[in-house]
């Protein structure tokens, strides 16, 4: 762990070395971010609510997704770039090292421009909450942590598998983007909204349900068995076939050379 | 002009040779489509008030942008005259007897050209098939889809004359990320890729009509569903043609300005 800790604070380092640069960027990521804010808002003149679900409800679960995918892309950005590893050859460098392949990886890299993001989805997240009106209670709170942290664990297991792909072939690497950038799309709307065929896929296959339906509904005093909860937790399951995937797809890795 | 027309020959041909990326494009193209057909579904189901566009025609819009996406769309930068702007290489694209702006022009038009005719012809017919509500309907009429094709074509020349702008700026910064993606996310939005003219607040609109950024693909699309009348058409296709007469000044001129002042990197 703390040559992990130590590995971010290089990379910090290194992007604070281009400071105009860091700059700019920042405030394109802050942009792009308020884009995303904008559709939901723009939308939101035109309709009174999604399937029952008001603004603030659906800005409540865009911004535990966007922060869980931000948190990924901050903290697991060379999981996110695994094909840049693979592409050079660098990886066969961190096979030689006594330590663990998955931390190596996500000691390779970091994307610290993504931080607006994250600051940005928490100031939503403050937003949303206090136009709702929510009946506090201690179990509440510990849904919404588990939201949260569910969001990050299930982008974590997305990410580590659309690396494992890499593992395969690097062509065609846009088809990541589906699971990746269009998954964490689709879940800024509560899954629940969806047609049925989407919502059985999005809970068996990749279980966005349970971090932004399901303790959502409780959250929100639709659903008062406590199962909802702690649903959350079952994200944590989607890690076994993931980390799985990926050692599998190591064992068939033979070096592109360089 | 012969020289120019093999500049965008050769950049047609070699992106040509891009296929399994094509594929990805499409897979990936068809399932964002897809999201965002069920998102509007949801809405248009929960009852609205006011709706600018019916549930059919902003389905068609939506399939019509993604199938095309490549041709219009904000975020494709041009690699290959970045990394020739970062690595010296346009010392020899200057030696060259022509003029620099319109080779980059007709590169740019050549593989976004290129990339199009690789996609769009599965995304259509798949997405026409598509059961109802999902698919992407027919031109209102005859004459929407003539002049859909002709504000599709001044659209095309339009996004290519502010794409040339980027590599432009990058002679000027040596980075093409920083100012050209806050460009490139501004243009992007208001250009309506992400949610339709119509559904933007009235006063975005009403700025948004004073620049180019719509006049890009939204004018098209609108035309084929039939969202906009053909005389309002007739009066956009107007104003596309003046902003791409503007861009291609502004951009000779911008270009002739730094030329006297680059600074080639390496050799």
């Amino acid at each position: 762990m703390k040559i992990y800790f130590e590995s971010l604070a290089m990379h910090l380092k290194g992007e604070l070395e281009y400071r105009v640069d860091f700059i700019l960027s920042f405030l394109s990521q802050i942009l792009v971010f308020f884009t995303y804010y904008f559709i939901i808002l723009a939308l939101f003149t035109k309709f009174n609510h999604i399937k029952g679900f008001t603004l603030y409800e659906v800005l409540l679960c865009f911004s535990i997704v966007q922060f869980g995918f931000a948190f990924n892309e901050v903290f697991a950005r060379g999981i996110d770039k695994f094909d840049e590893l693979i592409i050079r050859g660098d990886f066969d460098r961190l096979l030689l090292r006594p330590k663990n392949i998955i931390l190596q990886v996500l000691c390779s890299d970091s994307d610290f421009v993504k931080v607006s993001r994250l600051i940005q989805s928490i100031i939503v997240l403050i937003i949303a909450i206090c136009h709702l009106n929510i009946s506090w209670n201690l179990l509440k709170i510990i849904t919404l942590l588990l939201m949260l942290f569910s969001s990050c664990i299930i982008f974590f297991g997305i990410f580590l598998m659309a690396a494992s792909y890499c593992f395969f072939t690097v062509q065609g690497l846009e088809v990541r983007n589906v699971f990746t950038d269009g998954g964490k799309h689709m879940a800024q709307y509560p899954i629940g909204v969806f047609s049925k065929g989407f919502v059985y896929f999005f809970t068996f296959i990749i279980p966005y349900a349970f971090v932004n339906y399901y303790p959502l509904l409780f959250f929100l005093g639709r659903k008062s068995s406590i199962l909802y909860a702690f649903s959350p937790l079952l994200v944590f399951l989607y890690l076994i076939p993931s980390i799985v995937t990926f050692y599998l797809g190591m064992k068939r890795y033979s070096s592109v050379g360089s | 002009m012969k020289a120019y027309i093999t500049y965008f020959k050769l950049k047609f041909i070699s992106s040509l040779q891009y296929r399994s990326a094509a594929w990805a494009g499409i897979a990936t193209q068809f399932f964002f489509g897809f999201v965002y057909v069920m998102v509007y579904v949801a809405f248009y189901e929960s009852g609205g008030k006011n709706l600018p566009m019916e549930l059919s025609q902003i389905i068609t819009y939506l399939w019509l942008n993604q199938s095309l996406l490549a041709l219009v769309n904000q975020f494709s930068k041009d690699q290959e005259l970045f990394k020739i702007i970062r690595d010296g290489g346009v010392s020899y694209e200057l030696a060259r007897p022509k003029n620099l702006y319109f080779m980059w022009y007709f590169k740019i038009l050549g593989q976004r050209l290129a990339n199009v005719t690789l996609r769009f012809f599965p995304l259509i017919i798949i997405t026409t098939i598509l059961p109802y509500p999902f698919h992407l309907g027919g031109p209102a009429s005859l004459l929407h889809f003539l002049s859909f094709l002709l504000s599709l074509i001044l659209g095309t020349l339009l996004v290519v004359a502010l794409s040339v702008f980027y590599p432009i700026i990058t002679l000027i910064t040596m980075n093409e990320k920083g100012i050209v993606n806050l460009l490139m996310t501004i243009a992007s939005v208001l250009s309506g890729v992400s949610i339709p003219i119509p559904f933007f607040p009235k006063f975005l609109q009403i700025i948004s009509s004073f620049l180019p950024f719509q006049y890009i693909s939204d004018l098209p699309f609108r035309l084929y569903v039939g969202n906009i009348s053909l005389t309002d058409g007739v009066f956009g296709m107007c104003i596309q043609f003046i902003w791409i007469v503007i861009f291609i000044i502004l951009g000779n001129i911008i270009m002739r300005i730094n030329i006297k002042k680059i600074v080639v990197q390496g050799g």
